[in-house]
């Protein structure tokens, strides 16, 4: 039988989860044993298989037309959708600015930060994505396997992806699960 | 007995007693969010279902008493998936943003719950309407995000402290906590007890020091005594790095269970004032810092000379905030030793002295404990404000007034903070002694028409209890006292001082109780401790020739001493204090002494051995050696 694939992409997320990932270490390659690593934002492969995956990890929440698409996508080439820390989980640290006005949100941001020069400017070229209210994952598409933690420890999230490679649904309890 | 059974153990509780404690007795966890032990049952979160054989839905074990022959599951998958259930419209009620709240992973109990569910996300979204943060506060900020309704605040609020200031408005998803009727927190009747933090399950309520100082759950817990005043609440100090987090009431505390006033729980979290870390000698003008070999030997080389001399000889003076172990010692040091001729207390003995006076004069002690008070019908305060001090003490006064419906009678020639709950305010026109002989006279013959209510409270009431505070001692004198005395006598009722700081009345026992008058003293030893110097007393000690200052913390008078000699301050202290009722505690040092700081009994002993005096006394002997205003025992 052919090994389970595994593709994972980040959305609005820093990146953290992908670095705890990766702080699983040598334990790297016994996922890689036990699965074939496809695409990820760490690899040279960007987008899950248009044949599809049997495990798509999706960090971040999503914030903007962008991350909706992409959330969409690997939805559609998934079996089995992991939202991978606190931010696709519950929105996280992100969603804190759904207390006010997006465009608020914006000028604070790219014009009146400390470290804006002269005068800022809010980016408008069309081509560029459209700022949404940040939701969860499963706010956008159906999650199957919620893993929280800001971030989940590098031995919850290679428990989840040793347990999704060999056919079994993992249940986080005790040291794997917490939320901060 | 009632026997019922539940998780299949066989279990007898008392009537009335609620499933959820008879299982907790029996050792079985039930979880839970609005319950909490030290408050009334709600029934509000409904985390605490139960499944009881016969009934068809789902039972809050809080609320549900127990009865014969009941049959009850704490733990089924149907109860398990109810509470994430519950879990699920707590959390998507408000705003729950568990990575930047400071009490997420560890010190929130709604999240603890859940993770205990095995709860990996919330199935519904949060509310996302943002709610108010209030930061008026000066000690503590609400932030509704986080508030789930359980209303602990509002029970703690008037349940123990018997302020109510907390309370709801609306109802549903619509119920939002307030102070008063909807006014900023800092604007509000609170009072800064504080008790609603110790109780708020999640991060609702956040005190500003311990915020995002690390989990209370991971910090060291010290259970001590409050030197805030005489009343001797316990405390439970979070402790990390040799740091205070936080302080908090303790459950076991001897006044109120869980409860402390701001002197105990903010005010010493404010403490800006620098500490001393090295004996100083004062050279060529300037205070240097020196050994305590140095500084020792100076001090007795100043001291030994001037021993058992009259009037041009050694003045000593102690915080009344330093252990009886330190107390006894100075005492045995300046009195029984160097013959001083004019050792005291910094208080002066302004809140005791006449109290000291009126047991001597009697014989015998003639006040009662406080637990005498939680059972009075008719409270008259006399001579104090409880609101600005002894703030506990009025705790127990406002519980008894909503609680019990106490009458309370105040007798105040100021502004009074409980005038909104007393049913009399008398305000003596003359004298306190006046107004006490007369309410006397008119308990026996009536015909005062100011005073028609207060003795009909008076005459009708079976146990009334007598509070007096320092303004009747001091102002009064023993007269005044006596007159209270026998008025209380008259009622059958009891009464019980006030004193002044958490050892005044060792202090008083050990005679260190004199108005301090300096009459050419040419050396002057103050035992400061943590102690803040009076305005007075540092304009006494400006002439001083030879000025000694063991303190903690640099003041004016540490500036003008010539050795200065650093001790510990309430934190560090190890030893023993009498409460203004009467009962003998022991410290326990939350905070370990760092750098050249020692212990006052240390530094006393040390001293005494350079003037060549003995070292040792038994302090608690010397408590009993004069008549004590009420009974001391040991605890």
């Amino acid at each position: 039988m052919a090994k389970p694939k595994i593709a994972t992409d980040w959305m609005c997320g820093c990146a953290g989860c992908h670095m705890s990932l990766l702080d699983m270490d040598e334990r790297i390659i016994q996922v890689a044993e036990l699965a074939d690593i496809r695409a990820t934002p760490i690899t040279d492969l960007k987008e899950p298989d248009e044949s599809g995956v049997d495990v798509g990890v999706l960090e971040g929440g999503i914030n903007n037309t962008a991350n909706e698409e992409v959330a969409i996508r690997m939805r559609k080439r998934c079996k089995i959708l992991v939202a991978l820390g606190d931010c696709a989980v519950f929105g996280g640290v992100p969603a804190m600015r759904n207390f006010f006005k997006i465009e608020d949100a914006l000028r604070r941001a790219y014009v009146e930060t400390e470290s804006t020069d002269s005068e800022g400017k809010i980016p408008d070229d069309p081509e560029l994505c459209r700022q949404i209210r940040v939701r969860s994952v499963q706010e956008v598409v159906p999650v199957d396997i919620f893993v929280p933690g800001c971030p989940p420890d590098a031995d919850t999230i290679f428990y989840v992806l040793a347990e999704l490679a060999q056919g079994r649904k993992p249940e986080l309890k005790g040291e794997l699960l917490h939320w901060d | 007995m009632v026997n019922l059974t539940i998780d299949g153990k066989q279990i007898q509780a008392e009537p009335g007693t609620t499933v959820l404690r008879a299982a907790q007795a029996a050792g079985i966890e039930i979880p839970t969010l609005c319950d909490h032990a030290h408050l009334t049952p709600f029934g509000g979160c409904r985390l605490c279902l139960v499944e009881v054989e016969g009934i068809r839905t789902l039972q809050p074990s809080c609320t549900l008493p127990v009865s014969e022959g009941m049959v009850v599951r704490t733990n089924t998958e149907r109860i398990q998936s109810a509470r994430r259930f519950v879990l699920t419209l707590i959390f998507s009620e408000r705003n729950h943003f568990c990575p930047y709240c400071q009490v997420s992973g560890g010190d929130c109990e709604l999240q603890n719950n859940a993770l205990a569910l095995g709860m990996t996300h919330w199935p519904l979204p949060p509310n996302w309407q943002p709610y108010a943060v209030d930061a008026t506060h000066p000690y503590f900020v609400l932030d509704h995000n986080r508030c789930i309704l359980c209303r602990r605040c509002v029970r703690a609020c008037g349940e123990l402290v018997g302020n109510f200031t907390l309370g709801f408005e609306e109802r549903g998803t619509n119920s939002f906590l307030i102070a008063d009727v909807g006014v900023p927190l800092g604007a509000s009747s609170c009072i800064s007890c504080g008790t609603c933090i110790q109780v708020c399950p999640t991060g609702a309520l956040i005190e500003r020091t311990s915020a995002y100082q690390g989990h209370l759950m991971e910090a060291e817990r010290v259970h001590s005594v409050c030197l805030g005043c005489s009343l001797g609440c316990g405390i439970e100090a979070f402790v990390r790095d040799n740091r205070i987090l936080r302080i908090n009431g303790d459950w076991n505390s001897p006044v109120i269970s869980g409860v402390i006033c701001k002197q105990g729980r903010f005010v010493p979290m404010e403490e800006s004032r620098e500490r001393i870390t090295t004996p100083m000698i004062r050279r060529d003008g300037m205070l240097k810092p020196t050994s305590w070999e140095e500084a020792l030997f100076e001090v007795a080389n100043h001291l030994k000379p001037l021993a058992g001399r009259n009037g041009n000889g050694i003045a000593a003076l102690a915080s009344t905030r330093l252990p009886a172990e330190a107390l006894a010692l100075f005492k045995h040091i300046f009195v029984d030793e160097l013959k001083a001729d004019m050792v005291t207390s910094i208080e002066e003995g302004r809140p005791t002295a006449a109290i000291g006076a009126l047991a001597q004069e009697l014989g015998k002690p003639f006040e009662t404990t406080l637990d005498a008070l939680w059972q009075a019908d008719c409270v008259v305060v006399i001579g104090t404000d409880l609101v600005k001090e002894h703030e506990v003490a009025g705790f127990i006064v406002k519980r008894l007034v909503a609680e019990r419906s106490s009458e309370l009678i105040l007798i105040n020639t100021e502004e009074d903070g409980l005038a909104d709950r007393a049913s009399v305010v008398l305000k003596p026109s003359s004298s306190y002694l006046d107004a006490i002989q007369e309410m006397s006279l008119a308990l026996k013959q009536g015909g005062v028409p100011y005073l028609q209510e207060a003795v009909a409270h008076l005459s009708k009431a079976q146990k009334p209890f007598f509070i007096y505070g320092k303004t009747l001692v001091s102002e009064g004198g023993v007269t005044a006292l006596k007159a209270l005395v026998l008025l209380a006598k008259q009622t059958g009722g009891f009464v019980l001082g006030l004193k002044g700081q958490a050892n005044s009345l060792t202090a008083l026992q050990y005679g260190l109780d004199k108005a301090f008058e300096l009459k050419g003293q040419q050396a002057v030893y103050l035992a400061l401790g943590d102690a803040n110097p009076s305005q007075r007393l540092i304009q006494q000690l400006e002439k001083v020739s030879f000025l000694v200052v063991q303190a903690s913390h640099v003041s004016k008078l540490t500036a003008m001493a010539h050795v200065v000699l650093p001790v510990e301050m309430w934190a560090e202290v190890e030893g023993h204090y009498v409460s203004m009722d009467g009962r003998l505690q022991k410290t326990t040092p939350v905070l370990k002494m760092s750098g050249q700081v020692r212990s006052s009994v240390d530094v006393l002993q040390a001293l005494a051995r350079m003037l060549g005096v003995s070292d040792t006394v038994d302090w608690r002997a010397s408590l009993s050696e004069r008549v004590s205003p009420i009974v001391i025992r040991e605890t």
